[in-house]
């Protein structure tokens, strides 16, 4: 069994903690030598207790040449530019060329390998069945090797569960590793909502909608309420302010507290009444009619035991819904989003 | 449970340290590879450079039909207009900085002005400058016009504003393992608007001028070691409204029926609210990686926003008190009053990866906010008899939310993933009870246990497919559409049939039912879409991307007509299509570097309950003149109509002529 089976989470090693730059050998995951041992232990011990199939290695015939055992060793990103001149040349147009430069960092000279593992059978064979190709992994594993770095950083805290994660979205989906800035991490709007679009086809959809967001408009971008790498909201809804939700940001007239808090805005959000993406109907309601967004809630149904847990059922009992002063509610509830006067939300 | 059993025995082992692990013997240096045949790009260049490009332009635009919903709707204005900046200059000398990226556009009387710029030093700073002035104009009669039987066109929640935010944050010692940041951010809203002055039976629209700010200032620091990352933030805002609403001409109202004989009016309003706020927050997180087989990670935030009211009013005209039929002519309410409300969040999970095809990711999550205010409400009816009324009210909102949720991910081959999962939300509410209902509160509860499963496929040739789905039986939400026996499923998929040929389709759908009798809600949408984009030739010469989404919705409701109290449906429709296409091409015989025309734009189309149809075609054609100079003609057109409301039909054309300059 080859090592790298065994203990393929612990490459590459973090920069933090990375031996001295290539040229020269570098132990696979040296920066974890006990959890490693811990790690292969409890591989090795489920493994035969879930009783996989043994790895194609173990099944090759007896008489086959021996494999070649010599790991791979590290030889420097000079060695790749010989035969990838222009994945170099674009390169150096990246912020990742700062590892080539760092020498804090534990791959310099060496960028390439820092994501691509040793690279002298590759050099020797030229074939790329011995170099690793993280766009060819698992997205799990080929996401650790960005993680390994990255991990600990501020965006990265909701990654583990969010959306993408979950959906074997990888790193190299949204980021270019191999091209310019622009292309690592998009800044310009346009260029964000463009990545996004390429597999949200539906929400970009709703965008082309009249009452929106203005997204098509390059005045927002999807990471100004999402962020894609997760958050603690649904939907990777930002957060401000600490733990206030994203919308608040911009819309800081709603955010209160309120000495008369309408309930909704603070238990299920603005998408109880408002479709931010776009709709159909004007201030982005989620009916065509004001009343209606009301009433679905507030339906006058009398506090029945079935029914008994859930808020805000019983006004309006006076309205008479046939009169046009009463067929829009905000126009006396004004204060829809909060009152600090009425408790009515009438101003 | 054996692989829990194994990780829980192996964690203590975890923590021994043991001698290094050769898992790799040295091998012998490889030979220096021999010299490349070109020479590669310096990582330098020699001096400071700029690029970029600049869009300038004159835009003249007609409209047709209402122009009030074409200000809501596109907003776009004729004159001169920046279009767009987008500069980047580097600096091979890295003294102050290595890259200045500016960009912005709008400027000129848009109704989006942005300007951004990233200023970073490696090793010494990262600057991002943030800009956007963004306008809001709203006039549109169907959404709040009671009078409009009458043939009066007025919304009466209209405004004509704009907000705008800026932010700014400077990261220290970026790349290094302790790294502060501060951060500044300025939002503001003002203008102009109507909005309605509620006095028992009547309302009457009056002018109205918002205008509020926030300031958030912020701190922190970031510690990145070898095994773990910390992120401590200490921040505040402060905000302050000051929205005033006033009149001073005759004003009947929208119930214009006499009471009683008397004919009800407003003849002058001030209403002044002086609302201030503050509020501190602290942000902790925490990631680590203790072992490679173990991810950890929690958040802790926590918030206090306060809020204190000092609001006035004074109105005069003829008046009715329903309560007492008293008839009164002045009146001056005086109004203090503040709220409080701790917000606390905190997650708390980890990642464990026992062996090397299975990920389970666990986690919880609570989030809990107590709001608890109160007023003192001074009411004086000034004449014709003095009375004065002295009302105190409190209110409170209590929220306290609970998550836990498993998911396992199994990679069945190295291209399918299967994963399972299942989530626990539970919680409770408490609000004051409303006016009506008598009760002094209102509890709520969240109860729901849901099922989430998945599965993503990656095959060679470029296709990959996932799909989502998650679904709950339902037990008990805190309102009456919340989400109770629910089932969601969410299918994409990419296939690349070559590089320069790429097809995506996407397929959701949510179903979403409350048998409850009293309630008896009935929940579907469905979206599906198809894109297509074609880039021959790396995008040489033509360049084609196209998508066309189908959207339904269904909703269907019970409640109880107020006025008889039988009992109705609630009904919404929506029946989406939604297409958009562009086309770029580099006209022939003209080079590479020649004419382009890019043809494409957008159409809506939705039937149902607000049948709307939104078209928005452009065209463009682009040639150079000189060597960084190129002329360009862009026309749009945006057709806008709604059947039930004709007239707030719209029609425009915008035709930009403008130089495109480029460095």
């Amino acid at each position: 069994m080859r090592a790298d089976n065994l203990i393929p989470l612990a490459w590459p090693p973090r920069f933090a903690s990375a031996p001295p730059p290539p040229p020269g050998p570098r132990p696979f995951g040296a920066g974890h030598p006990q959890a490693l041992a811990v790690a292969a232990a409890v591989f090795l011990l489920a493994a035969a207790a879930l009783a996989q199939s043994p790895p194609a290695d173990a099944a090759a015939p007896a008489q086959s040449p021996p494999p070649d055992t010599k790991p791979a060793t590290y030889v420097g990103s000079e060695a790749c530019q010989m035969c990838h001149e222009d994945i170099y040349n674009a390169f150096q147009k990246n912020p990742h060329i700062v590892v080539e430069k760092d020498k804090h960092r534990g791959f310099e000279t060496g960028a390439c390998e820092s994501c691509h593992g040793p690279g002298s059978k590759h050099v020797e064979s030229t074939s790329a069945a011995d170099i690793r190709d993280p766009a060819k992994l698992p997205v799990a594993e080929a996401d650790r090797g960005c993680l390994s770095c990255h991990l600990n950083r501020p965006t990265q805290v909701g990654r583990i569960q969010s959306g993408h994660a979950r959906n074997q979205v990888s790193c190299v989906t949204c980021h270019a590793m191999h091209k310019s800035a622009e292309d690592l991490v998009p800044r310009r709007r346009a260029a964000i909502n463009a990545k996004c679009a390429g597999c949200h086809t539906a929400e970009w959809a709703s965008f082309q909608r009249p009452y929106k967001h203005k997204l098509p408009e390059g005045a927002m971008s999807c990471v100004d309420c999402h962020n894609p790498h997760g958050s603690l909201l649904s939907h990777s809804m930002r957060t401000v302010s600490a733990n206030e939700p994203g919308c608040l940001n911009c819309h800081g007239d709603k955010r209160g507290p309120f000495v008369f808090e309408h309930a909704p805005l603070r238990f299920e959000g603005c998408t109880v009444c408002h479709e931010p993406h776009g709709s159909a109907n004007p201030r982005m309601l989620t009916r065509a009619e004001v009343r209606f967004v009301c009433l679905e809630c507030h339906a006058n149904t009398p506090v029945t035991a079935a029914a008994s847990h859930t808020l805000g059922g019983v006004p309006p009992s006076f309205h008479d819904l046939l009169a046009p002063q009463f067929q829009n509610c905000t126009v006396c509830h004004v204060k829809v989003h909060g009152s600090n006067v009425s408790q009515a939300l009438l101003r | 449970m054996r692989i829990w059993l194994l990780v829980l025995a192996a964690l203590p082992l975890a923590a021994q340290q043991t001698a290094p692990t050769a898992q790799e013997t040295p091998a012998t240096p490889v030979a220096a590879p021999a010299a490349p045949q070109t020479p590669a790009v310096p990582l330098t260049t020699p001096e400071t450079t700029v690029t970029g490009s600049l869009d300038l332009g004159y835009r003249f635009n007609s409209v047709g039909g209402s122009l009030d919903t074409y200000r809501f709707v596109v907003d776009m204005g004729s004159g001169v207009r920046l279009l767009g900046l987008d500069l980047t200059i580097e600096s091979a000398a890295r003294k102050w900085f290595d890259r200045i990226d500016v960009r912005g556009s709008g400027w000129g009387g848009d109704p989006y002005t942005m300007a951004h710029l990233d200023a970073t030093r490696h090793d010494w700073y990262r600057l991002n400058f943030d800009y956007r002035d963004v306008a809001y104009f709203n006039f549109l009669p169907s959404f709040a016009d009671p009078t409009i039987g009458s043939g009066i066109f007025l919304d009466q929640q209209s405004f004509d504003s704009h907000r705008r935010m800026m932010d700014f944050e400077l990261e220290l010692l970026p790349g290094h393992w302790i790294v502060p940041y501060v951060g500044y951010s300025h939002d503001s809203g003002f203008g102009t608007g109507i909005t309605d002055f509620v006095n028992g039976i009547n309302s009457y629209p009056v002018e109205d001028r918002p205008r509020d700010s926030t300031n958030n200032y912020r701190g922190g620091v970031r510690l990145e070691l070898k095994k773990f990352h910390v992120t401590l933030e200490q921040g505040g805002t402060t905000f302050k409204d000051d929205q005033q609403v006033f009149t001073s001409t005759q004003n009947f109202g929208n119930n214009t029926s006499p009471l009683l004989g008397e004919q009800l009016n407003l003849t002058g309003l001030t209403q002044t609210y002086g609302v201030r706020g503050d509020s501190i927050y602290s942000k902790a997180v925490l990631i680590a990686n203790p072992t490679p087989w173990l991810d950890l990670f929690g958040e802790f935030l926590y918030s206090r926003p306060d809020t204190s009211v000092n609001y006035s009013q004074y109105n005069v005209g003829q008046f009715a008190d329903l309560a007492t039929l008293l008839f009164y002519t002045s009146e001056l309410d005086l109004l203090n009053a503040a709220a409080k409300q701790p917000h606390t969040t905190a997650r708390l999970g980890f990642e464990i990866r026992p062996m090397r095809r299975l990920r389970v990711i666990e986690s919880w999550t609570t989030d809990r906010l107590h709001n608890a205010s109160s007023a003192l409400l001074n009411q004086q009816i000034l004449t014709p008899a003095m009375t004065t009324l002295l009302n105190s009210f409190t209110d409170l909102l209590v929220m306290n939310y609970n998550r836990e949720q498993v998911d396992a991910l199994f990679d069945l081959t190295s291209r399918i993933t299967l994963r399972g999962g299942y989530r626990y939300e539970w919680g409770d509410g408490l609000t004051d009870g409303a006016l009506i209902s008598g009760a002094v509160t209102e509890t709520g509860q969240l109860k729901r246990q849901v099922g989430l499963g998945g599965m993503s496929y990656r095959a060679l040739a470029g296709l990959s497919m996932s799909v989502d789905f998650e679904g709950s039986g339902g037990d008990r939400g805190y309102f009456r559409t919340s989400l109770q026996d629910y089932q969601k499923v969410r299918i994409q998929a990419r296939y690349q049939v070559r590089p320069s040929l790429v097809f995506s389709a996407g397929f959701s759908v949510l179903s979403n039912q409350n048998p409850n009798p009293a309630v008896n809600y009935s929940f579907l949408s469905r979206d599906n879409s198809a894109s297509v984009t074609w880039t021959p030739n790396n995008s040489k010469r033509v360049t084609v991307t196209g998508e066309y989404t189908r959207a339904t919705l269904r909703s269907d409701i019970n409640y109880i007509v107020p006025q008889d109290f039988a009992t109705a449906n609630s009904i919404y429709r929506d029946n989406v299509h939604e297409a958009s296409t562009l086309v770029n091409l580099v006209i022939p015989g003209f080079g590479a570097n020649g004419p382009r025309l890019s043809a494409g734009g957008s159409l809506f189309r939705s039937s149902g309950s607000r049948p709307t149809e939104f078209y928005q075609p452009t065209m463009r054609f682009t040639t150079p003149s000189y060597k960084h100079i190129s002329w360009y003609g862009e026309w749009r057109y945006y057709g806008f109509a709604e059947p039930f409301y004709l007239y707030e039909g719209f029609r425009s054309q915008l035709v930009t002529i403008g130089m495109h300059f480029t460095r």
